[in-house]
């Protein structure tokens, strides 16, 4: 079960990794860290925690034009 | 899994400021630390005030709303109204009026919506295409932030406002100051101070920025928490404006360097303390064309009216 990752500016990816941190995710999907929170199971959680194989990630942005 | 440094649950933040995680309730009181801070060190609010907030409808603003709703229950002689300027940009301030609405009914908070083309006869997107057929530079920005201050600020009087809050946050502030830098314009960047309009001129508002020393990542993560996040969307002509660049450029030398952005926000209110002389607020002149508030003798917003053949009346109600 790969990880999946929805953004609410309407990106989606899956990836397989077994355990990555947060930061590393959001690097990996050429974003940056300091654009987006990310929500695990309705909880907001930090870029140093882990997420698996598995879980569903939701990435609400920072920077909206506006 | 991350813990709060105070109480050990689970951490939703961890702050460059101080070097601490923050839980949810940890991180809302850090929160309201830094933004009370900044009210208290900059004197920006007296204790009977008409605030009216601009509010777009955007996270920020609802945010700004929100808190400072809640603020306002300490303060029994403070009022509050909210004040939306509807632009005219089609499939993006048409959705954020509705959650700009959806908040102000849910906390009960008076507001007033006015827009461009109410007041200036022509909406933003019109204003966009009159400039392309006319085959004029096209800087939409630059046409919606002038209109957009100078109706607030009349906007704001005619309600009997005593004072003017935006939602500008740490981010918004340092990208305008670099944006200044590269535009060799010194004299808007000793106006980016917390508050502004204090200066001897019957007509102007007072204008503050309660999240001046918040950042951007702060706004949104407490607009989460407060159930407060709209519906995701974008203006069309931000990615136009060298703003969207120097936001990209800022985040990333954040990433390499992290805490850089408190470092230029000082760095900028050192700046402000030794233009204040050089560039006194009490040197604002009247517009000859309509009477309002204006650094040079036709203000701007009168400038582009004529550029783009528009009435000039300033009739809001």
């Amino acid at each position: 079960m790969p990880i999946k990752i929805k953004s609410l500016d309407g990106l989606y990816r899956e990836i397989d990794v077994s355990r990555i941190k947060v930061k590393d995710l959001i690097k990996e999907l050429g974003l940056s860290i300091e654009g987006y929170i990310t929500v695990k199971k309705g909880l907001v959680i930090t870029e140093e925690d882990v997420v698996e194989n598995g879980d569903e990630i939701i990435l609400y942005p920072v920077v909206s034009g506006g | 899994m991350v813990s709060c440094s105070i109480c050990g649950k689970p951490a939703i933040y961890i702050s460059k400021r101080d070097g601490k995680n923050y839980c949810k309730e940890h991180f809302l009181k850090y929160f309201d630390n830094i933004v009370k801070d900044t009210i208290e060190r900059f004197k920006l609010f007296r204790d009977k005030e008409h605030i009216i907030v601009a509010v777009s409808g955007g996270k920020d603003s609802l945010s700004l709303l929100h808190y400072l709703y809640n603020l306002s229950k300490e303060y029994p002689s403070w009022e509050l109204t909210a004040l939306l300027i509807d632009e005219g940009i089609k499939g993006y301030r048409d959705i954020t009026i509705k959650d700009f609405k959806k908040i102000v009914d849910m906390l009960g908070v008076n507001y007033e919506l006015v827009s461009f083309n109410d007041f200036y006869g022509i909406t933003l997107d019109n204003i966009v295409k009159k400039l392309k057929k006319e085959k004029s530079n096209v800087y939409a920005c630059k046409y919606c932030g002038v209109f957009r201050r100078y109706l607030l600020n009349i906007v704001a009087r005619e309600l009997g406002g005593t004072v003017l809050a935006t939602a500008h946050n740490l981010d918004d502030i340092i990208q305008t100051y670099i944006l200044n830098i590269f535009l060799n314009n010194i004299r808007n960047i000793a106006s980016l101070a917390p508050v502004t309009g204090v200066a001897n001129h019957v007509k102007f508002v007072k204008k503050v920025k309660p999240f001046y020393m918040i950042l951007e990542k702060e706004t949104t993560l407490y607009s989460i928490i407060n159930k407060l996040y709209p519906k995701f969307v974008e203006c069309p002509y931000a990615p136009t404006d060298i703003r969207w660049d120097i936001r990209i450029f800022i985040n990333r030398l954040e990433e390499i360097k992290p805490g850089i952005k408190f470092k230029m926000l000082e760095n900028l209110l050192d700046l402000i303390n030794f233009l204040r002389d050089k560039y006194r607020e009490g040197e604002i002149n009247t517009c000859k064309v309509c009477g309002e508030p204006s650094s040079s003798e036709i203000c701007r917003a009168c400038s582009f009216r004529m550029k783009l053949k528009l009435p000039i009346k300033n009739k809001v109600f």
